[in-house]
């Protein structure tokens, strides 16, 4: 019927995950080679009304107004653009309320003159034009109020955000729905942090019912929505904290463990991050502590954590363990970010004059450097670095360069000093 | 600090399935803040703020000039067409081959067959005797190089000795070549609507030093088919408020390649910069410094096409090539490639794409690979490689079905763990240290996918103020340029910054230039039309006085920049630079300036380019004078840009009144002399609605300057004038522009049409001798007249003109001598079908019943007008009917009488006129409103019955008066030029008006089912229009002419029924109006 109807109404399924869209067909497009091009909000079809036309360019100028960054214009041509919420024969009408919904928003975030009366009209009223993006629209709309400080209205938003029911919820509904509810919690978990810190003596008087409640209420969503495979860092953490002030270790270790090493989620560095920071607070035995570390070791090679690892592994008597720590400061030294910190150097100056007391540590060094020995000189030991390093850190220079013989005994490396003299007089 | 990862990233669910089935719109991260996260204040009591993954405020920047710059002056270029080759022309490709290359199409047969054969006609050297004459066809064949008529040279013969011998002749069968030759042919057309080859752009930018970053080498390719790697030493000039340019004086080299530049790819380490360059089937790499020449060091020749290269930026002279076979080679310079992945699919699905792409990441020996399916992390020291994914269109990363990796990039740059992917929709920031999952996601709101990108490395939080890190987002057919701006991604979770913004187009420059002539135009537009093929940025860091230039190269050759500054707060009071500088270069101007004069030493001399000549250039070309300078005003103001709507309503508006006097014209069915004034009257009603419409448009204007000035003096603030050294820089290039397209269109004359000589066909043979001595006697005569002060009259000429024999015109038919049937017949259906069909209906009896209808109706409305003539209360209800009560008489000639005597009664209502003013007073308001009708009418139809349509379309509007103003804003400004001569017309058309006083003539074409619907009518329509020349009352004079005008569609009978309809539609839609009128009064 419509271009908007095909661009926004609801299509079949698709039958085959491995195809081209429908667009790329219907273009006449018989090679595949092809992505679908032209994702432009709007496309012109053979057939369309007057009516449809004008608004299809409406929302071009729009487009291009906004692109521009042109608000005012934009504001203008968005002043005529919900006619086509009048549209009869327009089925989707809920995408195009939702498109509506956004531009106007996105156009109130950059105007010189919104207010938030504006916005509070325009979440409101698009809010209540539609079952599908009611939810996302209060989702949104608590943010706004959160971003601009009003944390007990936005609060007020998704408790009645919560409570909204609407019959038969899709998939995208029920997640907002949950992503909902676990925003209330943290919010009542800021309230909870609050009611902490102002009563700190004596958190389980009965004067503090309320920091309790407030503690169940949020603990219930918390628990559920760290169920789902995501991202929950700021979930998690809240709730570990309010866990800990409980004293509930086994929950808290539960729900940390969970959320490192379950398969479904993703790999987070950061929950291997918190489980570790959770077991430095309560002491646990250093073997725990490298059993994390050892697995983000795996996952994150260059992450800051691992001067800890390396640190630990130094502090067991174990003599494979400071080969392992060799092993991870090298791989650290692999990457771009660490290449000129002195910490990281020293550290590796450190494993390898514990090294050196073993027997055949030459050999173990050149084992690990074996896989580098072809581009780890160019990396790290050239004149240009040799002079960079001079002129920027010469202590690092001194480190690296006592460094570079132990490393690549090998190869005539041309990071000294002398050379560099030469290279500056050139 | 890159090794920190943030502490809390943004909330958001996980699940790696295939993409979501249900299409999204594209706008569907606007105006949305996607997640909010909290951090905990210093304080201890409720110092909690939030954060957003889409913050709306991010740096401003804005445009120094409105156009983007020409770099280096045109040279040479091959402009592909715009338009896709049609892959079903390939018949028409053969045809072309079988011409121009006949040897190879035809040779070996033609060398076996051509003993047999004479072609040389008449020549007495015949070698055969049984050898075939072929002189006629010879002739035919000579005929070939011209373009000849189809239709009047038939190829008889030549078609004969095709059926003879095609399936003999030809070197490679033509189902063949027809085949390969379509299959080609789609294949051009997705290159140039999708060239993928060029993925990464062939335009490249090095600063000699990291502190001074504004002084560098650009890498570009030059010569029509981009084959020429050039290193050219630029330096960016800027001051904040003065003059900015890009110095292209310095030195340049170059090197001829052996295919066009896809990608140009480099690093630089310290001091050394590496370059690695790569064409279809070469891959090369240079290595040169600032005080080094550019050194080519090594180049290799791929078997498959190849689709990457990318140089390393941690180890110089280690380069990764990717090839449409599916591997991936690193190759260490000087010492050869290993081979590190070969993938003979695509990634995760079948995408049916042998594209493939490589990226170094922050660890020297961990790859990228990607098709365009996903990309995957490749540990290349374990054998067999193994792979992590990095990015998959998946529904992870929230894709949409359809969606495909467009592009990959490793900003090393500006963060050593960030990659940006792109899709044809979206562009991610992707943490290799977190996979899968996207920190960051834009949708870009490109036309066509971006092909290249730029990074410009933000500064982490040094100093007051933490500087975004921007992403150049290039495609390639569309030329735009997207600016996309994001924080964080250290210590912080990654946030965008502000909106996405489009920067300016080549394409769209012309528009804000001085006006060109037509044809120079239309050449300027094909070439700056042409496809980007690249982008770079040069970036100004010191201080306060931050600037951005990007450049950008299309596949014409050209090179544009734009420079970008930050947007300063109190930047609307300031005056634009521009404006400044315009008085600064004021006698600069006049000079000739050389957009790029640069010495080019190259290693291969290149030929020197044609000079212009400045003195011939001023009245040649058409440059911008300071008349146009001072007239440019705001670059982009609706009326610039008029939208279609307003379009038709300049466009559609003459022809329909012409049209409208066509049918006129045709509404003639007799001889009658009256009826042909009337046809008369009828035009000049519909030129009294044309100033009807006027007057209505007049009677808008109101509103109309209401929002002109709003718009303008929004406008009008921000952007800037162009300055005087842009506008000589744009002149100068146009000018060679058009030098160098006219010296080829010299060259590239296409074949001339096949003409006859004429001069002997259309002579008379005698009079050609005597022309001369006739002409010398006129002479002669003239003279002797002058000396006798005596008129040169006909008799005076002694050689008198011959007068030409005059064939006498048959005498004129008397019909009305003729009056037996027979003759009456005929003369009827001389007057058309309509006429001679009325004729048989009178004669058979037919229409007996309708007349003495028509005659009881007639009598009936004679009493009603007498009785409402007494009742002047019921005058209004006049309204409804006044114009449509009359019926359609056309086929009775007989009758028209009738409507005559109507006027008549009708005209004895004039005392009524007076109350009529008043009800027409106090409908102006409403009339207002309803003229805009116009505005909408976005299909102009020229049938009749789509007409009274329009007129409901705009009444309908009239409720949402918000859309009129803005709609009719920049009609407006179309408008006004239009008005001043309109008002002129207006004059003369009032005193037509006068002569209108008796509309019966348009009234009797109304059909009779009207009257029975109506109510009965009371006044007629002249007296309307006795008080239409008092007050505006376009309307009325707009739907007089749309009567008329389905009236006089009605002449035809197929179109009885139409207007019937359409004026019934009409007079309905007229309807709640008058009523509401009346409700008034």
């Amino acid at each position: 019927m419509d271009d908007l109807d095909r661009e926004l109404g609801p299509h079949g399924p698709v039958e085959d995950y491995n195809d081209f869209s429908d667009d790329n067909v219907s273009k006449g497009g018989t090679n595949l080679k092809r992505p679908n091009v032209n994702p432009a909000m709007c496309k012109e079809t053979p057939r369309e009304t007057g009516f449809h036309r004008s608004t299809r360019i409406c929302l071009e100028q729009i487009r291009e107004a906004v692109l521009h960054h042109k608000w005012q214009e934009a504001a203008e041509y968005m002043a005529c653009y919900p006619q086509l919420l009048e549209d009869t024969c327009l089925p989707p009408a809920q995408q195009n309320k939702e498109l509506l919904w956004r531009i106007s928003t996105n156009i109130l975030h950059h105007h010189p003159n919104s207010t938030m009366e504006d916005y509070n009209n325009i979440y409101e009223r698009m809010k209540h034009s539609g079952v599908r993006h009611h939810l996302m629209i209060c989702l949104e709309h608590s943010f706004h109020l959160l971003l601009h400080g009003q944390n007990e209205d936005a609060k007020w938003q998704l408790s009645s955000a919560e409570s909204w029911r609407h019959g038969k919820e899709s998939a995208a509904q029920h997640q907002r729905a949950e992503l909902i509810s676990a925003y209330r919690s943290l919010l009542d978990y800021v309230i909870w942090c609050d009611k902490r810190f102002s009563n700190s003596d004596n958190y389980f008087d009965s004067d503090n019912q309320g920091m309790h409640d407030h503690f169940r209420q949020a603990s219930l969503n918390l628990k559920e929505i760290l169920k789902k495979p995501g991202v929950w860092d700021p979930f998690i953490l809240s709730y570990v904290d309010m866990l800990e002030l409980y004293d509930d270790h086994e929950e808290a270790l539960k729900v940390l463990n969970d959320y490192a090493y379950n398969n479904n989620f993703p790999p987070n560095p950061n929950a291997h991050v918190y489980l570790y920071q959770y077991l430095k607070r309560h002491d646990a035995s250093e073997k725990n502590l490298m059993r994390v570390l050892k697995i983000l070791h795996v996952l994150v090679p260059s992450h800051e954590l691992m001067l800890d690892y390396s640190t630990l592994l130094l502090n067991s008597e174990n003599k494979t363990d400071i080969q392992k720590a060799l092993g991870i400061i090298l791989d650290m030294l692999d990457f771009t970010c660490w290449r000129t910190n002195m910490d990281v150097w020293k550290c590796l100056k450190t494993v390898i004059q514990r090294l050196e007391i073993q027997e055949d540590w030459e050999n173990v060094v050149c084992e690990k450097m074996a896989l580098r020995e072809d581009w780890w000189p160019a990396l790290h030991f050239t004149s240009f670095h040799a002079s960079k390093d001079l002129e920027e850190n010469p202590e690092l220079w001194k480190v690296k360069a006592s460094l570079a013989k132990v490393l690549c005994p090998k190869q005539a490396l041309k990071y000294t000093a002398d050379r560099v003299t030469n290279g500056k007089r050139t | 600090m890159d090794y920190k990862f943030p502490e809390q990233l943004f909330p958001s669910f996980y699940s790696c399935g295939p993409p979501d089935p249900v299409p999204r719109y594209c706008a569907r991260s606007w105006g949305s803040y996607d997640r909010v996260r909290p951090q905990a204040g210093s304080g201890p009591n409720s110092s909690w703020t939030f954060t957003s993954r889409h913050q709306p405020r991010g740096e401003s920047w804005r445009h120094v000039e409105s156009v983007p710059v020409p770099l280096l002056s045109p040279r040479n270029a091959f402009v592909w067409p715009l338009k896709p080759p049609n892959p079903e022309d390939f018949t028409k490709h053969m045809e072309n081959f079988y011409v121009d290359h006949c040897f190879h199409a035809f040779g070996c047969m033609s060398e076996l067959l051509g003993e047999n054969f004479d072609f040389n006609g008449n020549s007495k050297s015949r070698y055969r005797k049984d050898s075939v004459l072929m002189g006629r066809v010879n002739n035919d064949l000579h005929r070939l190089d011209f373009k000849v008529c189809q239709q009047s040279y038939k190829w008889t013969r030549m078609k004969r000795y095709a059926g003879l011998m095609s399936d003999v002749l030809h070197e490679v069968p033509p189902q063949l070549l027809g085949s390969l030759l379509h299959e080609e042919l789609t294949d051009q057309t997705d290159r140039l609507l999708f060239p993928e080859a060029n993925t990464g752009g062939a335009l490249a930018f090095i600063p000699f030093k990291q502190s001074d970053s504004q002084h560098g080498c650009l890498l570009y390719p030059g010569n029509p088919g981009l084959d020429l790697l050039t290193f050219h030493q630029v330096a960016l000039q800027h001051q904040r408020g003065g003059s900015s340019s890009v110095d292209t004086s310095r030195s340049s080299f170059s090197f001829q390649l052996k295919g066009s530049i896809r990608q140009i790819s480099c690093s630089s380490l310290l001091t050394q910069c590496c370059v690695g360059v790569r064409s279809n089937y070469f891959c090369g790499v240079w290595r040169f410094s600032e005080t080094n020449e550019p050194r080519l060091l090594q180049v290799v020749k791929t078997a498959e096409v190849s689709t990457c290269i990318n140089v390393s930026p941690h180890v110089l002279g280690e380069v990764l090539v990717a090839s449409e076979s599916g591997a991936v080679k690193l190759w260490t310079v000087g010492r050869g490639m290993q081979k590190v992945r070969t993938e003979e699919s695509n990634l995760y699905f079948n995408a049916k794409s042998p594209w493939r792409w490589c990226e170094f990441s922050a660890h020297p020996r961990v790859m990228l690979y990607a098709d365009r399916t996903g990309a995957e992390l490749t540990d290349i020291r374990v054998n067999p490689v193994s792979g992590h994914t990095l990015f998959r269109i998946s529904s992870a990363s929230e894709c949409r079905s359809g969606e495909r990796l467009i592009l990959s990039k490793y900003l090393g740059d500006a963060h050593s763990f960030h990659h940006l992917i792109t899709t044809q929709y979206s562009a991610y920031i992707m943490d290799e240290r977190f996979p899968c999952v996207p920190m960051l996601k834009w949708d870009h709101m490109m036309e066509s996918p971006p092909m290249s990108c730029h990074i410009v490395a933000g500064s982490a939080s040094s100093g007051s103020e933490e500087r975004t890190t921007k992403v150049l987002l290039g495609s390639n057919v569309s030329q735009e340029i997207t600016m996309l701006q994001y924080s964080g991604g250290r210590a912080e979770a990654c946030s965008s910054r502000g909106h996405p913004q489009a920067l300016l187009r080549p394409r769209e420059s012309l528009k804000h230039l001085p006006a060109q002539i037509p044809h120079r135009l239309e050449t300027a537009t094909d070439r700056l039309s042409s496809p980007a093929a690249g982008l770079t940025c040069i970036q100004k860091k010191s201080g306060d006085d931050d600037c951005l230039c990007v450049l950008q190269l299309t596949t014409a050759g050209d090179i544009f920049y734009q420079i970008l500054e930050p947007e300063q707060p109190n930047a609307d009071t300031c005056k634009p630079p521009a404006a400044e500088d315009e008085h600064l270069h004021q006698p600069a101007a006049t000079e000739p300036l050389q957009p790029a004069s640069s010495e080019t030493k190259t290693a291969k001399q290149l030929p020197p380019e044609p000079d212009v000549s400045e003195t011939s250039s001023d009245e040649d070309v058409v440059g911008p004078t300071q008349n146009v300078m001072t007239q440019r005003v705001v670059p982009e103001t609706p009326e610039r840009n008029p939208t279609p709507s307003m379009d038709s309503e300049d466009s559609e508006f003459e022809p329909q009144s012409r049209f409208l006097k066509r049918l006129a014209l045709q509404v003639v069915v007799n001889d009658d002399p009256e009826l042909d004034r009337g046809s008369d009257l009828d035009t000049s009603v519909t030129e009294s609605g044309n100033v009807a419409e006027d007057v209505a448009q007049d009677a808008v204007e109101p509103n109309n300057v209401q929002e002109t000035v709003n718009v303008l003096s929004r406008t009008v603030a921000s952007p800037v004038k162009l300055s005087s050294t842009t506008l000589v820089t744009w002149k100068h290039w146009l000018q060679k522009l058009m030098h160098i397209s006219s010296d080829k269109k010299k060259r590239s004359d296409s074949s001339p049409y096949f003409k006859i000589q004429t001069e002997g066909l259309l002579q008379l043979p005698d009079e050609c001798a005597s022309e001369k001595e006739h002409v010398r006697s006129l002479r002669r005569d003239l003279k002797s007249c002058m000396s006798r002060r005596s008129l040169l009259v006909h008799g005076d000429t002694s050689t008198p003109f011959r007068t030409p024999d005059v064939v006498p015109l048959p005498s004129q038919v008397d019909t009305e001598a003729w009056t037996d049937r027979l003759n009456q017949r005929l003369t009827a259906s001389w007057q058309g079908e309509e006429a001679w069909r009325s004729w048989w209906k009178e004669e058979l009896g037919m229409n007996r019943e309708e007349k003495m209808h028509a005659l009881r109706r007639k009598r009936r409305r004679q009493k009603e007008a007498k009785r409402a003539a007494g009742d002047r209360l019921k005058l209004t209800g006049s309204f409804t009917s006044s114009v449509s009560y009359q019926s359609g008489l056309d086929d009775f000639s007989d009758l028209s009488g009738w409507s005559s005597a109507t006027s008549q009664s009708a005209w004895s209502d004039w005392e009524g006129r007076q109350v009529l003013s008043q009800v027409l007073s106090q409908e102006e308001d409403v009339l207002e409103y309803a003229a805009p009708s116009t505005v909408q009418n976005d299909t102009p139809t020229p049938t009749p019955t789509a007409t009274p349509q329009r007129l409901r379309d705009g009444r309908g509007d009239r409720q949402t008066p918000s859309k009129l103003n803005t709609f009719s804003v920049p009609q407006k400004q179309t408008q006004t030029s239009q008005r001043r001569n309109k008002r002129s017309a207006d004059g003369y058309l009032s005193s037509l008006f006068a002569q209108q006083d008796n509309p019966s003539q348009h009234d009797c074409y109304y059909l009779d089912e009207e009257i029975t619907t109506n109510p009965p009518p009371v006044a007629s329509t002249s007296s309307q229009f006795r008080n239409s020349q008092s007050v505006p009352m376009g309307s009325f004079r707009a739907d007089l002419s749309q009567d008329f005008f389905s009236a006089s569609g009605s002449s035809q009978s197929q179109f009885i029924s139409q207007s019937s309809q359409s004026r019934w539609g009409s007079s309905q839609a007229s309807q709640p109006k008058k009523k509401k009128s009346r409700m008034g009064f």
